[in-house]
């Protein structure tokens, strides 16, 4: 078997692991959907019941509630691990760290991109915003914006796991390194559901897919040293 | 597993496969009452060398948590095939010294090798030749004990084709097989502790490491302990076991090193000897002869 093939089986395992965990857990899956959907709800409320403004902050709002929900779902995937020593035992398979690593970036992209499509009709409902015309690029930039995320995520989760203030820990790093992806995600959105008037949607995207390559590599390389005691 | 074969031993028999059989064992004192028990080897755990490097050597092996030494200074070579018992009080650094042996942590000072590879600078390599059994199982609650050896098999690299049939044999082989589809979140301490010995046999491992490997175990629990034993020594495998069960292991075992307070304070048996401080890791001066 090849190195790379193997590597890829592996990281398919863990992936199928921690969506098997994640959705046999028992309130977990649903209570970040629900907090997520709450986070959008209060946004709402703060806003007033003015429809304009809501459909103009609809994009940054999105985007707020699934990186306040991603943050929780990334967290949860590592925190699966410090079940009866699990993370120890995962460390001392002969394989290489990188999969690992690949294997529960999936597994947490895959969680966000179910979040974002609850999100993308919830926010469509609540801010009165019509998103059948811009459904492609939408697609897009949430797929980007997503796998970006959970490439920070899964490598600052991996940092925090074996903290005591975990909980508190990953916000505080995490957040500001996808201060970019977020800032391209929420004009990459308002630029789809404007209709892309000014040609900026591309560009935003191209940000996306540069930031997504990035940190997926530098995640990659690095994640091994956090698995070391 | 592309790696795992059979090699004829007079007290083995060979079913066709990449198993073993280990039935009666000329070492083990229950071996006529013994049932025959399953595990899987691979060129590693057979003997594959010549002459084989010593399994284990430590030199001046020292590991601090917090500034306190929970071990402080082991040096120790155990030759490939042995069983040895590692005995000592709570704290005398048994438990630490396994972690080091697995690669789980790092030693602060001092060195130790598996199979001539340094722990620290190869554990990668040192890991694919390793099985260890720690106080904590390493299971997930929320997959069936199938799924969770079935992950593990992926891990170690067995080969999609065999798995199937290697997890029913291992799942039989610690008793499970009744409960394979049921969670491990619904399992007792002792059921998860089986399962936690079958991920043990399910690749072939040249140096198995137990950390309390009877605790929580019932009767025929302990049997399963003591099978696998008798059947990792017919395959040459090296074992290192540290139990507070005296008695029990030392009818299974070669030679036995006692730790106190993080060094050794006695050693006896053989296959396991001291390595002087003087001399460096991978030179023994002393060798406990087969």
């Amino acid at each position: 078997m090849s190195g790379l093939r193997a590597e890829a089986r592996i990281a398919l395992a863990i992936a199928r692991k921690d969506a098997l965990s994640e959705l046999r857990g028992r309130h977990a899956t649903v209570s970040t959907l629900f907090f997520a959907a709450l986070v959008l709800l209060l946004f709402g409320f703060a806003l007033g019941p003015d429809s304009r403004r809501l459909t103009e902050a609809a994009p940054g709002l999105l985007w707020l509630a699934i990186v306040f929900a991603g943050l929780l779902a990334v967290g949860r995937l590592h925190l699966v691990e410090t079940e009866d020593g699990a993370l120890e035992q995962l460390a001392l398979y002969p394989v290489e760290r990188r999969a690992i690593y690949a294997g529960k970036a999936l597994a947490g992209a895959g969680a966000m991109l179910v979040l974002g499509g609850v999100l993308l009709p919830a926010v469509a409902i609540l801010y009165g915003i019509d998103l059948s015309a811009a459904a492609l690029p939408l697609l897009a930039t949430l797929l980007l914006g997503t796998i970006g995320f959970a490439a920070v995520g899964t490598f600052y989760a991996g940092l925090t796991v074996r903290m005591r203030a975990r909980e508190v820990m990953l916000p505080l790093l995490m957040l500001p390194v996808v201060a970019p992806l977020l800032l391209a995600a929420v004009q990459a959105t308002s630029a789809a559901l404007a209709g892309d008037p000014f040609g900026e949607l591309a560009s935003w995207l191209q940000l996306l897919v540069v930031f997504d390559v990035v940190m997926v590599i530098a995640g990659a390389a690095t994640y091994r040293f956090l698995l070391e005691e | 597993m592309s790696d795992t074969r059979c090699v004829t031993q007079p007290h083995l028999t060979r079913p066709a496969d990449g198993r073993i059989v280990a039935g009666t064992h000329p070492f083990g004192p229950r071996a006529s009452s013994m049932p025959q028990t399953t595990i899987y080897v691979s060129p590693r755990s057979m003997g594959a060398f010549d002459t084989p490097p010593p399994a284990v050597v430590t030199a001046e092996l020292a590991r601090l948590f917090a500034g306190y030494p929970a071990l402080a200074g082991v040096s120790l070579r155990v030759e490939t095939g042995r069983a040895i018992a590692l005995l000592g009080p709570n704290g005398a650094g048994k438990t630490t010294l396994l972690r080091i042996l697995a690669t789980a942590i790092a030693p602060s000072f001092g060195r130790a090798e598996v199979d001539g590879l340094d722990v620290s600078r190869n554990p990668h390599l040192v890991r694919r030749r390793i099985a260890y059994l720690s106080h904590a199982t390493g299971l997930y609650d929320d997959l069936t004990a199938f799924e969770n050896l079935a992950f593990a098999a992926t891990m170690l690299g067995v080969e999609p084709r065999e798995r199937e049939e290697r997890l029913a044999v291992v799942l039989a082989e610690v008793g499970l097989e009744a409960v394979a589809a049921q969670r491990v979140r619904t399992f007792s301490a002792g059921m998860r502790r089986r399962l936690a010995l079958g991920r043990l046999i399910l690749a072939g491992p040249s140096l198995i490491l137990l950390d309390e490997p009877y605790a929580s175990l019932d009767v025929e629990g302990m049997a399963v302990v003591d099978r696998l034993l008798v059947a990792w020594r017919g395959v040459g495998a090296t074992v290192l076991v540290a139990s507070h069960a005296v008695e029990r292991l030392l009818s299974v075992v070669d030679g036995k090193v006692r730790l106190e307070a993080g060094i050794v304070s006695d050693i006896e048996g053989i296959g396991v000897s001291q390595v002087p401080v003087s001399v460096g890791v991978g030179e023994p001066v002393t060798a406990g002869a087969r």
